[in-house]
């Protein structure tokens, strides 16, 4: 029996030296964190999202295929402030010691950005609360690029032999961005001031950033399913208050944004919310693009 | 804004006066990729400028009102440092109503230890637990969990996990880890979770039979997870041998140990499984004592599991809808000699396997609602004629039981259930069980293993 054991020890220490990938590994939680590796390390890094567009991050299982991912990665990248807080922990206890916590591998997000909606003070009483503040912190274009200065400093870090090779693609990502942000913020002009109703606070960034009114939410309190009673509250409250829009993202349901619409006549749109939110939305710029075309086809229309 | 006047008003004025020679055109390109220059390097200035600000103004909200201790002294202000380093502590409630229609529940065949029977009727509150858990230090991780259970119209303390756990700093090869202490070790799928994360509100038969609900000797497990894009973890452990199906450990190291493999995968985007297989063994000189000790076996046992997990979520948005459909199998081996004090039948000599297994299948159709159904049987050794008429001669009969739950969800933190059991663990016996359950969980609280 002992022999066994010592057997299994020994064969599985031997498979061990079988990895060795000059590129670096990087392990997104979001996909707009494997989109941003992908713009910043090109063909030097090897990219995986942990979850899809159609997924709500907050909700995901530890399941073995992340697992295995996790264990192989050099760098983690994920939004932090506690999205992920229910599987990412069970991920990182197989991982290297590059992607602890603190490590040059862990790259928080939200920690290299200013965090917006900090709860003064946290109860379970009132929701699926973030301690931290709100985690969806992609959806404002500076803060992108905040962590694209980030994760690029770390991907040298890990990866010294490529470091004017990414430092090159960052400052051309750099360039087109503020091109970019100029250009969605002429946009935007349009769009100033509008009032809108969300389903979760998935969009209180980009609504910071395009100076919308988040009027109210869907969701009762933050993860707490949207129910009749609060709906019939809303509907009372946009009575008196002018809408002009009800978003949401391609992951929540839409029973209630479409029961609001039909009621108040105020049209539901779902926004991409990250990459793969839609067909067209393939990259980050693409995101941005496809976001205020959205919102200004739905404005305009009214 | 104003540099764009400005870039604007230049490149005018420079464009009507270079319409007079050619040789300004190229003026025109060096000035005018000039100010885009200046224009670029302003605005990247104004945007680290904003960004320090915000960053400083979320800093100034977040110091506020915790002060440095400026009037240490005084008393009044003062901060105790050591609570930063308490651990995380998380509670969970849990109680049931329970109606049965038969008075006696037995199984055919089969002696059980004491957690492995029928639950208490009427109004309970079932195990109560407490967990602390923390990083002692940057290499090794603790987590103790205490159950206070009703046994014997006492309330007691049951200590159900206290163990360490190696971490990544600890320098052991990338994906092998150490435990040791006491823990819901590594055997079929459920015996790693606690029982307040299942999917029904009883364990099915052959947890009950096999393991007595679960197995958590004292003891220390290694796991080691290969580096292949498919996931496949090997691991195994070695126990005292207190803990069913052992019992009555004389302390010898190496006569009780487990080896198991897993793997798992993905299918597409919505659909995902693991398979593992697992062997625990022992050798105990001691003996198991069940049915509240009238029966004794003392002997080697071995215990094969095979499980199997397959969730699908449409989509792939597990919170909204979701089908999880699980399997296992268990095989026991036994060879040495079982008594049976009721039944008078002295020491007899058993060399036989019984075997046991469940299958179930959940389906959430609403975010916060889920129905499930499981089917468990069992299938005793054949005995001796020695133990004739004992608590081990099933007499031909398979114990089987059908269950049916619906739940209710309103977070993560709270569960109401309500369970259906039809079982028929002994010939002529048909018990109807109605359970309701609550689950509460407050405090810190762990993320879920799949």
């Amino acid at each position: 029996m002992i022999k066994l054991i010592v057997l299994i020890l020994a064969g599985s220490l031997y498979v061990t030296p079988l990895i060795a990938q000059a590129e670096v590994n990087i392990f997104a939680c979001e996909p707009e964190w494997e989109a941003l590796a992908k713009e910043l390390g090109g063909n030097r890094v090897q990219t995986f999202s942990a979850t899809h567009a159609k997924q709500n991050p907050h909700y995901i299982r530890a399941r073995p295929s992340l697992i295995a991912k996790a264990r192989n990665a050099d760098l983690v990248i994920c939004s932090g402030a506690g999205l992920e807080v229910g599987w990412l922990p069970l991920l990182l206890q197989k991982g290297t010691v590059d992607v602890q916590p603190g490590a040059v591998g862990h790259l928080m997000a939200s920690e290299y950005v200013p965090v917006i909606e900090k709860p003064t003070s946290v109860d379970r009483s009132m929701g699926d609360v973030h301690p931290e503040g709100n985690p969806h912190i992609h959806l404002n274009p500076h803060n992108v690029l905040l962590v694209a200065k980030e994760l690029v400093r770390r991907m040298k870090k890990l990866d010294s032999a490529n470091t004017e090779f990414f430092q090159k693609r960052v400052t051309d990502f750099e360039i087109r961005w503020r091109q970019a942000i100029i250009d969605w913020e002429e946009q935007a002009n349009f769009i100033t001031g509008s009032s809108v109703v969300v389903h979760h606070k998935s969009f209180s960034y980009l609504n910071n950033w395009l100076e919308l009114k988040q009027v109210a939410s869907l969701e009762p309190k933050p993860g707490i399913p949207p129910n009749v009673q609060h709906l019939e509250g809303l509907l009372q409250q946009l009575s008196t208050e002018e809408v002009d829009i009800i978003i949401r993202t391609p992951y929540e349901p839409d029973e209630a944004s479409e029961w609001l619409s039909d009621k108040t006549g105020i049209p539901a749109l779902i926004l991409p919310y990250t990459i793969g939110g839609d067909a067209e939305t393939g990259d980050l710029f693409a995101l941005f693009d496809r976001t205020l075309v959205l919102l200004k086809g739905a404005l305009r229309d009214q | 804004m104003k540099t764009k006047l400005a870039a604007f008003a230049a490149i005018t004025i420079i464009a009507c006066n270079a319409m007079t020679s050619k040789a300004a055109a190229e003026d025109i390109t060096a000035i005018r990729a000039e100010i885009k220059q200046l224009e670029e390097s302003y605005e990247t200035r104004i945007d680290e400028l904003e960004t320090r600000l915000k960053m400083m103004e979320a800093t100034e909200s977040r110091t506020v009102g915790s002060e440095g201790p400026s009037n240490a002294g005084a008393g009044g202000d003062r901060r105790i440092f050591n609570n930063t380093f308490n651990p995380s502590i998380g509670v969970i409630l849990n109680g049931k109503y329970s109606d049965f229609s038969e008075t006696t529940s037995e199984f055919a065949g089969f002696a059980v230890g004491e957690e492995g029977e029928r639950g208490r009727e009427g109004l309970a509150i079932d195990e109560s637990e407490i967990n602390f858990s923390a990083s002692v230090d940057d290499k090794f991780y603790s987590s103790l969990t205490a159950a206070i259970v009703r046994e014997d119209g006492e309330d007691k303390i049951e200590l159900e996990e206290a163990y360490a756990q190696t971490m990544a700093d600890f320098g052991l090869p990338t994906g092998l880890s150490a435990k040791a202490g006491r823990a819901f070790w590594t055997l079929g799928y459920l015996n790693e979770h606690h029982a307040h994360a299942d999917d029904f509100a009883d364990r099915p038969l052959p947890y009950r039979v096999f393991l007595n609900k679960s197995f958590n000797d004292d003891g220390m497990e290694f796991s080691y997870v290969l580096p292949t894009d498919l996931y496949a973890e090997v691991g195994g452990g070695l126990f005292r041998g207190d803990d069913f199906p052992f019992g009555n450990a004389d302390g010898e190291i190496f006569r009780q140990w487990s080896s198991y493999a897993r793997v798992g995968g993905d299918i597409g985007n919505a659909q995902s499984w693991r398979l593992g297989g697992y062997l625990l063994s022992g050798e105990p000189t001691g003996g198991r004592a069940s049915n509240e000790d009238t029966v004794t076996f003392i002997g080697d046992t071995k215990l094969y599991v095979t499980d199997l997990r397959y969730t699908w979520a449409p989509g792939g948005n597990s919170r909204q809808n979701e089908v999880i459909l699980q399997g296992e199998y268990f095989w026991r081996d036994e060879s040495g000699t079982y008594e049976d004090t009721n039944a008078a039948t002295g020491a007899v000599n058993l060399d036989d396997s019984s075997s046991g297994w469940y299958a179930q299948a959940v389906y959430k159709f609403n975010p916060r609602w889920r129905i499930g159904g499981r089917y468990s049987r069992l299938e005793a050794a054949n005995v001796p004629a020695g133990l004739a008429g004992s608590a081990l001669d099933a007499s031909g009969h398979d114990p089987e039981a059908y269950g049916a739950m619906v739940d209710w969800t309103n977070s993560e933190f709270s569960r109401f259930r309500v369970q259906f059991n039809h079982e028929k663990l002994s010939d002529g016996q048909n018990d109807n069980q109605l359970i309701t359950q609550y689950i509460m969980s407050f405090g810190a609280h762990g993320a879920h293993k799949y």
